[in-house]
């Protein structure tokens, strides 16, 4: 930080204004009243009293000048993947996890984020803070983004270095807008810096949208360097595998499996990724950035964070929202369905998996205590998810515990990719390729491999992904592109047609004077 | 009364006399200088000399002299026999005659066209203020003074004629000419003066932050006075606070009858522990435990002087009080020394300069918040918690949850200090160039050096530590300390070139100024945690283990200036007909190059009718038609606003050492278009005076409309930065002020009466081209509360409608759909657009916190040596949010009222059933948080005693009153929480939402002044 030479900078303004008044002095003995009265008429006067620039950051005109600036840009860029609470919560699993029959809300009652439970009953409130915040944030990521790509290009500086970035901040853009268009189907395009006169943008297609994260990625896939190529130096920079995978994703999304079924060919075949050999490894601290990791989301413990600075935090606060309340000091959100539980119960043999993604009565949970109803301070709940839970030991040092867990964000992970493989495969006709897929992710948890074919074959691959990928913030969205909302979310209130996405925040459809419109049955 | 001691003279009648004399006042004997007398009905006169001498020739001897002096009683003499006059004057009684402040200037009130409001020290005299802006609290029409806490030393704010704008309403405060954003420096009792200018007109001089009206202020000066000895002041109060009152809330019996009730209510077995509730008896009272006598005392010596060309006053004080929450904890202590001195260098020179230094200590407690705070806490825990453990440490709640922690536990475990020591330096220079040319020059300094530390020592309120059996807010693992520190440092320098000229009855003023200012703000942080000390002497940085790991810090830095010119043209004939106008140019670096400077103009006209020939009515001694219109401005946004700044500081972690890294970026759109916010007034007046100066009525009406306010306007947050401030909206507030004064004066009784009474009405004119409300005020277990929106009140509240309770399910069934498991007990919503379902579509404005009126009482009585007064303040028609019971935790505390619940059918259409989860959302905003917060508040009562004249003399002593004065004995309001009287936390946008308020203390004190 600069804090030294802004200290002396601010010193060094204010005796310059001294000065300039001792000499003013001198005139004065001079030129007696008259020139006093108009001491201040000058120009250099005036420009010495009212042309202040800024002590602390630099003015925009300055800025995008060198490689550092170029460096520093795509670093605040970066900094937007931990916006999870700007300032309402809006966290992944909110949306993938607590809107499916996988969990429920939680909290301390129904008086804990009421909004929340009413778009969880799919009641579609259209005003909560939580989408108003998901939308500014994933905006914001992209307005940072853009800066990078309109700003970057022009800076003299080491070509190779300046290709990476600009790789980076396409697949940033990508992922905000991969956000924005799951969550909320038609979005305004913001593919470059705004002037005030485009402001009020309306929304463009859905279609559109994919259109564009399909063209960033690509570019991006094209521009990044391999995860081996990376040094530990840095470890969490955006890989070509990641854009590989955010772009499988989408093109699944839309169903383009021969095109998926390409990229994930060849991101299988790049050798970079394997699935942990131990399943129970992936979600602990050691676990972090391993080699079944795709994409990650990093989070420190040691930031020093606290609640009235929740953008410029490293930590997370899910691990204290997804904890336990009473002696486990957590808020007690997305607690686990019985639905959920009896998946992976269903085969009659307890799935190895279950015990590293749910807590049950009895168990210890970390070095935290025993799990027992009275503990967690009486609340009713008999589950609590495991995955993003962390240990005492493990909290921070220093700062607020609350918003400094340091428990990455596993975004997408090989096995997903796998999976995702497998149903591109199944729906471009390749059964063979997707059993095989499949079969991988199972062989690894030591379950039997599944042989059937046809659309059983289909429905393993989506019940593997469910317990497979279980409280990652993969379910609602799952339900949702293929189809099944209606089937497993009928009975929560979820109806055909409308609640497949949110409801566009009321706040911005209005700031926009109704440019932006809002989703249909909300 | 006129004195008058002549000598006779040879008494020979001539056809021209010549006569001499000297006028002085009487009291003091100062000699005055400046004096008119003029021959009655005619142009000729003359003005004393500097030695109050004058000289003059008059037809003849029944040639009437008509003496008149600011802020002297005005008299006519008869020359008659007498050729040498000594001539005494005595202090006006008369309202009219007062001297009031009016930018660079003085005047007599009745010839100000303006709308200015006095307080004196003599109002001020002998009444314990805990800070300054306490003296104009209900003593000036239209200003509403409210305490944003009760806590000690916390801050006012000061509303004149209604609330603004939507930024920053707070007035300008000049002290002594200087320029202060605060007066929580100000030692009370160096007031000499203040005046409030409430219109345009009267504030235009002072143009830019002049929009939400001036408060000037002066401090106490010697008097120059050939060969009279000085004077020597000594006052001081001791006295004791309560708090006034006590909420009542439910005790351990009634809220486990209730716990079991809403457990049943919600299927669930009710807890074990409250299976016997008459044996929980009345549990813990956590108001008595956490409120506590406090005591106060203030002392201040005071000692003014002066010679035939000098002055001097110096004063010391000492203040220090404590709170009425956690005592010392929230305590106030404050030392002023000043020194002010002026000397007539040459006859052509007078030169002056003050000093005033303070030094504030203060200990803060969280507070008006609902998450943390004592208060809160002590209002919301539940009472069947003892607050100590059978070991003597302190217990925790283990019903509640989370945020309500043991607020005992947490006062003792909490320091937090701020300290800050401020210098305010003048110098000024006054040339008289040629007769009635003055040129003054006055530079001044404003320094602040502020620090404040922050330390929570580590605390474990477990039974077994080693298991942490207690909650997360009851356990401390990790001890941290923070210091901040904070510099201000501005300065000024202005220059004023006055001119006066009188022929006649002819009086002109006019002047020409400008003026340099320059602030500059520097902070800086640090931080440190894991002190291997846990006590509060050791909180030091570097008392670390491994300071690379658990050290901070951080700063910040900021400057603005202002240059600006204006000018200001009075004229006064006959004292009848009164013109005054005002231009002041002012250049701000808080905007960009295209829109640095604004222009404010002003003018005002008043005519003293009961001056004219033609007046008759001999009882109505003076009346006074004024009207104004001016304008001001306002510039209290950030530094930089203008221009977008790309800031550091936008941390991601890379590595497999996690190391954070910086990156930069822009955060906040730009708006090089930003420019002055401008304030309209129009104002109309009347003054009356009847019988001499007995009775004295002011009204004014007043129409302020605010223009291009500066406010962030939200723009659409797919643009990705915050929004800038932009110029939208006007906002207009209309009223109406009246005051009245009656005072009688008899041989051995003397009484007065006052009051005075400010309607203001306010509305949001326009928010901009997109219109789109501004919604604030959040409160945590509700949601939004504040809404401001064109053609409403600013920061109206905005809800949902009750109606009445649901008794059966029937009932439920037939109305309007507001969620699935709604039952019989619970709050029935208006379905406002009757679609059948109450969603947020059926909400509508449910209140208004800024009051219809506002007003203020007093009254004083001396009768031989006793003296008593007496101040009644209040306001009307505002509404209060409660928003201070948490219903979001449903094993908080509820009020008494929570008692009438639903039961049954017909039990209650008021007051829901108790249940443990609130399905129907009884806890949302609607209008069962709205209550009435008008009050009416006995503010002060005083009863004094002077000693004999007698006894006095025989101990050179020229003054000694001893006193008893009780603040705050007694209000009268409907209002069920604390404290009617709710500042705001949020700014001007967030109004009367009481979220915890520090409550007022009804304070004892005995005070005594001695005077040498």
């Amino acid at each position: 930080m600069i804090k030294v030479s802004i200290l002396r900078q601010g010193w060094r303004h204010w005796d310059y204004s001294l000065d300039f008044k001792n000499k003013e002095m001198k005139n004065f003995a001079i030129n007696k009243w008259f020139a006093l009265l108009f001491l201040f008429s000058g120009s250099s006067c005036e420009e010495l009293l009212l042309d202040k620039k800024p002590l602390v950051g630099t003015t925009l005109d300055n800025f995008y000048q060198t490689e550092a600036d170029a460096v520093s840009a795509i670093h605040a860029a970066y900094a937007a993947l931990q916006f999870e609470m700007s300032p309402e919560g809006h966290f992944r699993w909110f949306w993938g996890d607590i809107m499916s029959d996988d969990a429920v809300k939680g909290g301390s009652g129904d008086n804990d984020q009421p909004l929340l439970a009413a778009l969880e009953q799919f009641q579609g409130p259209v005003n909560t803070g939580y989408l108003a915040a998901e939308w500014a944030a994933d905006y914001e990521g992209i307005n940072r983004a853009n800066i990078v790509l309109e700003k970057v290009p022009g800076i003299v500086m080491d070509e190779k270095l300046k290709k990476r970035i600009l790789g980076e901040a396409y697949f940033l853009r990508a992922w905000f807008f991969y956000n924005l268009v799951t969550i909320f189907g038609d979005v305004p395009k913001v593919d470059h810096l705004l002037s005030p006169s485009e402001y009020k943008m309306p929304r463009s297609s859905a279609e559109s949208i994919w259109n564009l994260i399909e063209s960033d990625l690509t570019k991006a896939v094209s521009s990044l360097p391999l995860r081996s190529q990376y040094t530990q130096a840095d470890l969490g920079r955006i890989t070509k595998g990641a854009a590989q995978g955010l772009l499988l994703k989408s093109l699944v999304w839309r169903k383009k499996w021969a095109e998926a079924k390409k990229v994930g060919d060849a991101l299988i075949s790049s050798g970079e990724y394997k699935l942990e050999s131990d399943f129970n490894r992936i979600f602990t601290k050691a676990g972090e950035n391993g080699v079944e990791s795709v994409f990650e989301i990093q989070y420190m413990t040691e930031s020093g964070g606290n609640w009235g600075n929740n953008n410029n935090n490293e930590g997370t606060f899910t691990n204290v929202f997804v904890r336990a309340r009473g002696q486990f000091d957590g808020y007690g959100f997305n607690i686990p369905t019985k639905s959920l539980v009896d998946a992976f119960l269903s085969t009659g043999t307890e799935d190895p998996r279950l015990k590293a993604t749910i807590f049950r009565v009895g168990e210890p949970m970390g070095d935290r205590g025993i799990f027992t109803k009275e503990a967690t301070g009486g609340y009713p709940h008999d589950y609590y998810g495991k995955k993003y839970f962390n240990n005492r030991s493990e909290q921070a040092t220093f700062g607020d515990p609350n918003p400094n867990g340091g428990t990455n964000d596993r975004i997408i992970r090989y096995a997903d990719i796998l999976l995702l493989f497998a149903e591109a495969s199944f729906q471009s006709g390749d059964e063979t390729s997707a059993r095989n897929a499949l079969n991988q992710v199972r062989t690894r948890v030591k379950i039997p491999e599944i042989t059937s074919s046809g659309n059983t074959l289909l429905e393993a691959i989506y019940n593997e992904r469910r317990l497979e990928l279980a409280l990652e913030g993969h379910r609602f969205f799952d339900l949702v592109r293929t189809g099944r909302a209606v089937k497993f979310l009928g009975s929560l209130g979820f109806k055909e047609n409308i609640h497949q996405v949110f409801p566009i925040p009321q706040s911005q459809i209005q700031a926009s004077n109704g440019a932006v419109t809002q989703n249909q049955g909300y | 009364m006129m004195m008058l001691t002549s000598f006779f003279g040879s008494g020979t009648v001539y056809a021209q006399i010549k006569i001499t004399g000297t006028v002085s006042e009487s009291g003091s004997n100062e000699k005055l200088a400046g004096v008119t007398i003029f021959i009655k009905n005619t142009q000729d006169g003359i003005v004393t000399e500097l030695d109050g001498t004058f000289e003059l020739t008059v037809p003849n001897e029944k040639s009437m002299l008509v003496i008149s002096y600011l802020g002297m009683e005005t008299q006519e003499l008869m020359v008659g026999n007498t050729r040498i006059f000594q001539i005494m004057m005595n202090s006006s009684a008369s309202v009219m005659d007062e001297i009031v402040v009016v930018g660079y200037g003085t005047q007599i009130r009745s010839s100000i066209s303006g709308a200015v409001s006095t307080v004196s020290s003599k109002d001020l005299e002998g009444v314990p203020l805990l800070r300054a802006e306490q003296a104009i609290q209900g003593k000036t029409a239209g200003v509403q003074v409210t305490q944003n806490s009760g806590s000690p030393g916390s801050t006012l704010s000061v509303r004149i004629r209604g609330t603004g704008t939507i930024n920053d309403s707070e007035p300008l405060y000049l002290v002594d000419g200087v320029p202060v954003s605060g007066i929580d420096f100000l030692n009370p009792g160096d007031i000499a003066t203040i005046n409030v200018l409430k219109d345009a007109a009267s504030a235009a001089i002072y143009g830019s932050r002049g929009a939400n009206g001036v408060v000037v202020i002066t401090t106490k000066t010697g008097k120059m006075a050939d060969k009279q000895y000085g004077s020597i002041q000594y006052e001081n109060y001791i006295g004791e606070q309560q708090a006034w009152k006590k909420m009542n809330l439910l005790d351990a019996r009634e809220y486990a009858i209730l716990s079991n009730e809403a457990h049943i209510a919600a299927g669930k077995t009710p807890l074990a522990a409250f299976s016997n509730p008459e044996g929980l008896g009345k549990g813990t009272d956590w108001q008595e435990a956490i409120f506590q006598i406090a005591p106060i005392q203030s002392h201040q010596l005071s000692l003014t002087g002066g010679s035939a060309l000098s002055t001097f006053a110096l004063s010391g004080s000492y203040f220090n009080q404590a709170g009425i929450v956690g005592g010392a904890k929230s305590g106030f202590e404050r030392y002023t020394a000043r020194l002010n001195i002026s000397q007539q260098l040459k006859p052509w020179l007078k030169i002056g300069g003050n000093v005033l230094y303070t030094n504030l200590n203060r200990n803060g407690l969280p507070e008006n918040n609902e998450f943390n705070t004592p208060l809160v806490r002590a209002l919301n825990i539940d009472p069947v918690t003892s607050i100590r453990k059978f070991d003597g440490t302190y217990n925790y709640s283990v019903y509640v949850d989370t945020d309500l922690a043991n607020p005992v536990n947490a006062i003792e475990n909490q320091y937090n200090t701020w300290q800050s020591n401020r210098v305010l330096s003048s110098i000024q220079a006054d040339i008289s160039i040629r007769k009635g040319l003055v040129f003054r020059s006055s530079f001044n300094r404003d320094e602040t050096f502020a620090s404040q530390s922050v330390f929570i020592p580590s605390f474990n309120l477990s039974l077994d530590p080693a298991s942490n059996d207690a909650p997360a807010s009851e356990r401390n693992p990790i001890n941290t300390v923070i210091k901040n520190d904070f510099t201000w440092q501005n300065w000024q320098w202005e220059n004023v070139l006055t001119w006066d000229y009188s022929k006649d009855k002819h009086k002109v003023n006019a002047l020409l100024g400008s003026t340099a200012l320059a602030n500059s703000y520097y902070f800086l942080t640090g931080s440190n945690i894991n002190l291997p000390s846990n006590k509060v002497k050791d909180a030091f940085l570097g008392n670390t283990i491994a300071p690379r790991e658990s050290q901070g810090s951080g700063d910040f830095a900021s400057a603005s200036g202002m240059l600006s010119f204006f000018t200001r043209f009075q004229y006064d004939y006959a004292n009848k007909y009164l013109l005054s106008a005002t231009l002041r140019r002012d250049g701000s670096s808080r905007f960009g190059k295209n829109n640095r400077y604004g222009y404010f103009p002003s003018i005002s006209a008043g005519w003293v009718i009961s001056r004219e020939d033609f007046w008759g009515l001999d009882a109505l001694n003076f009346m006074k038609l004024r009207a104004s219109w001016g304008q001001n401005g306002n510039d209290r946004i950030g530094e930089y606003s203008f221009t977008t700044i790309v800031y550091p500081g936008q941390n991601y972690t890379f590595g497999s050492s996690e190391t954070i890294t910086s990156g930069s970026t822009p955060l906040e759109a730009s708006n090089p278009d930003l420019k002055w916010e401008t304030g309209e007034q129009i104002d109309a007046g009347l003054d009356l005076e009847l019988f001499n100066g007995k009775f004295h009525f002011t009204a004014d009406y007043y129409k302020k409309t605010t223009r291009d306010m500066l406010a962030r306007i939200p723009i659409p947050t797919l643009v990705g930065l915050r929004a800038p401030f932009q110029n939208v909206g006007t906002m207009a507030n209309n009223g109406l002020e009246l005051s009245l004064l009656y005072q009688e004066k008899k041989k051995t009784l003397n009484y007065s009466l006052g009051a005075n009474i400010g309607f203001v009405k306010s509305e949001v004119l326009s928010l901009g081209p997109g219109g789109e409300p501004i919604i604030t005020g959040n409160v945590f277990s509700a949601g939004n509360v504040s809404r401001t929106d064109v053609g409403h009140p600013v920061a109206s509240f905005y809800g949902y409608v009750t109606d009445g309770i649901f008794q059966s399910q029937e009932e439920v069934n037939i109305h309007a759909f507001q969620n699935e498991k709604t039952g019989a007990g619970d709050i029935r919503f208006k379905d406002l657009n009757g679609d059948g379902i109450i969603n947020e579509a059926d909400q509508t404005y449910i209140g208004n916190p800024t009051p219809s009126f506002t007003f203020g009482f007093t009254s004083q009585w001396q009768w031989k040596g006793f003296d008593v007064s007496v101040f009644v303040q209040g306001t009307q028609g505002n509404d209060i949010y409660n928003g201070i019971f948490r219903y979001d935790f449903f094993y908080s505390n509820r009020p008494q009222s929570a008692l009438n619940r639903w039961t049954g059918a017909g039990t209650s259409n008021e007051e829901p059933r108790v249940n443990l989860n609130d399905p129907n959302k009884n806890a949302r905003v609607s209008d069962r948080f709205v209550e009435d917060g008008s009050f009416v508040r006995l503010k002060n009562v005083q009863l004094g005693y002077n000693l004999k004249h007698k006894l006095l003399k025989k101990w050179k002593m020229d003054k000694a009153r001893i006193y008893f004065s009780g603040q705050n004995l007694w209000t009268l309001t409907t209002y069920s929480g604390l404290d009617p009287e709710i500042g705001s936390v949020g700014g001007s946008l967030e109004i009367g939402i009481d979220q915890g308020f520090y409550p007022q203390a009804r304070m004892a004190s005995l005070g005594l002044q001695l005077g040498f």
